[in-house]
This record gives C-alpha cells, structure tokens and sequence, in this order.
C-alpha cells in the first residue's frame, strides 16, 4: 500500500491555508492607494497598501479596474455629464460674489469714516427736503385760508372764532 | 482635451474657483470618472440616471466646500488623473451604498458579492510575518481572482518574470514551513 501522499498544487496549496493577516490591516487613503497604484512607494511604504488591496476582495478589483481604465483611451462622457457639472462653478454668480465683496470691503473696512459722513450727508438732505416740502405745503394752506377769510368779511358774514384766528396769523405777520 | 490633460490643470487656479479652469478640468475629467463610475457601478443593474448622478457626485465632491478635498492633493505623490480615478470609485460605491440603503432584490446583488467564505473548513493558519504582503496580494490574485500574471504584472508595475519569481518564492517558503513537497516532488 503506497502511504506516500500526493503533492499538491500550488493552488491547492494556498487554498487550504487560512489568509493572513489575522489583524485587519489600517485604512489606505485614497492619496496613498493613488501613489501605490503609479508604483511611486518605496518598498516599506507599499507594504501596508498591499496588506489592505490583499485583505479586501473589492479593493483587489478596484485596483485591477482603474489601473485598466488609466492605461487605455477612454470614450468621451455623456454631453449632460459634462454640462452638469460645469455648472456646479458659476462664472456670473462668482463675478457677482467677488465684486460684493469688494464693495463691502470698502464700505466697512478702511473707509469707514467716509462711510459714516455720508449716510449723515444723506439723512441731512431728506430731513431738509421733507421739511421744505412740509413748509411749503402749510404757506399754501395759509393763502388759500386767508383768501376765504377775506371773502367772508367782504360778504358781512362774522364768526368771532375765525376772526379770532385770523388775527392770531395776521398779528404774527403770516 | 483627454485625461493626459488632467496633469496640465493650473491646481491653483482650480482651487481658487476660476469657472475657466474648472470647466477645463471638467473636459479633461469626465471621459475618466465616466469610465470609472460606470465599470464600478456595472455590477448591479443601475440605470443611466444612477451612472449620472454619481459622476455628478464626484464633481459636487471635488468642489465642496471651496474645494477642500482638491486641495488635499498632492502632485508629488500621484498624477492627478490617478488621483480623480480612486476618488471616483470611492464616490461610486457611497452612492450605491445609499441607493441599497432600503431594500434591493436579491436578484439584483451580483453573486460575487454574495459568496461567503466556508468556514467550517480547518486551515492552516499562515504565521505573521512568513509571506510578505506583497507575495500574499500575488497569490490572492493569481490564486483567489484568478488573474493572469500579465495582468497582476501590469498592476504591480513590474514584469511579468518579476510575477513568476515572486510566485515561486512565496510557495517555496509555504511548503518549505508546512512541510509539503511540490508537484513535481522533492529536488
């Protein structure tokens, strides 16, 4: 009876022994896995990216799939792919940004001071429109009363009030 | 424009939001995150909108943020267009971890992603420190992936002889420790 046993393949070999590492191996970023991926680790540097790619079986597909797309011409991408995401930065939008932020910046910034002048210059004019328009008004009010008055005395019609009130404007001088 | 222009991208410029160069980038990038989005989606039976929205993903990403993740790039330690290749996948799978998140027919989970390991088979367990990582991750594809040396080659940025060697020593050192003979017996 032949006791000797049968060698076995290389594949039968490996897939009876349990794949190390018995400790999940850290995280790879994606910087790291980008530089394993060109070859630009040294030795000691690649050892823990290997030990991850080896540990994950989608990890070991990944690095297979984009290292075929990166090394064969690719296919040109959808037109709406394309205007989507240029639209994600906005040249308008940006302009509109930048120039407000101009403005504010010299608005609160170093010239606050003129900034301060101003806005009392402006309130001053207001303050001093709205009291001419208000003035002007009364004066025309005025006239016209005391065009009224003029026609009562003249009609022989007396109110002790008006006349009372009328001397009161015409003692000022108004 | 293609994806060797990538690595033509004015970084600052980019970062600092100029619409010009961002659409630029956008030229350069889409055929690539296109490329990669849509192999690591393939899989599953996604719909074109899915393949769009997560390469919009990768976009929305990119530039989040006054472009924070753009700027955590590094030119010295990868191209760019390597760089946007692994962010992309990132980006695809996290868009498709979202699109599971309530229920998926099991139909629709490639078996791939379904197989579980048997553990009620003993192994041998492989000491620490007997293979180094780069001999297991060749005998993981070679072996558990079935990939062609070649292919292994090309992604470990060596030949494919260099592949063999590795190979040869990493099961040499096997048996050498459990004490097996090869195939063709001792000698």
């Amino acid at each position: 009876m032949n006791t000797q046993r049968t060698p076995r393949s290389d594949k039968e070999l490996w897939r009876s022994l349990a794949s190390p590492p018995a400790v999940v191996p850290a995280a790879v970023s994606e910087m790291e896995l980008a530089a394993w991926l060109e070859g630009r680790l040294t030795e000691e540097a690649a050892g823990p990216v290997e030990a991850a790619v080896a540990a994950d079986p989608a990890l070991r597909r990944a690095a297979l799939d984009l290292a075929d797309i990166l090394g064969k011409p690719l296919p040109a991408a959808p037109e709406r792919m394309v205007v989507r995401a240029r639209a994600l930065v906005g040249f308008e939008a940006d302009r509109k940004i930048a120039s407000g932020r101009l403005f504010s910046r010299w608005l609160f910034g170093r010239s606050r001071h003129a900034l301060q002048q101003g806005v009392m210059a402006v309130v001053a004019v207001v303050i001093a429109t709205g009291g001419f328009m208000v003035g002007g008004g009364l004066s025309e009010s005025l006239a016209r009363q005391r065009e009224g008055y003029s026609a009562t005395e003249t009609a022989g019609t007396t109110s002790t009030a008006s006349n009372e009130f009328s001397e009161f404007f015409a003692g000022d001088g108004i | 424009m293609g994806v060797a222009e990538l690595n033509l991208i004015d970084l600052r410029a980019l970062t600092r939001g100029d619409k010009r160069t961002w659409d630029a980038f956008v030229i350069a990038a889409a055929p690539l995150i296109n490329a990669v989005v849509r192999r690591t989606l393939s899989a599953y039976r996604l719909s074109e909108e899915d393949v769009m929205d997560a390469a919009q993903d990768v976009f929305v990403r990119l530039c989040a943020r006054d472009f924070r993740l753009l700027k955590t790039y590094d030119p010295a330690r990868a191209g760019l267009p390597t760089w946007i290749s692994v962010v992309s996948r990132s980006c695809a799978i996290d868009h498709l971890r979202r699109r599971r998140q309530a229920t998926e027919p099991i139909d629709d989970v490639p078996e791939a992603f379904l197989g579980v390991e048997d553990r009620h088979v003993e192994k041998l367990r492989i000491p620490d420190g007997l293979l180094t990582a780069r001999q297991v991750l060749v005998l993981k594809y070679l072996y558990d992936e079935e990939r062609d040396v070649m292919e292994v080659a090309r992604l470990l940025s060596v030949d494919a002889q260099t592949i063999r060697s590795t190979h040869h020593k990493a099961l040499l050192r096997l048996r050498a420790h459990f004490r097996e003979e090869g195939p063709g017996g001792r000698g």
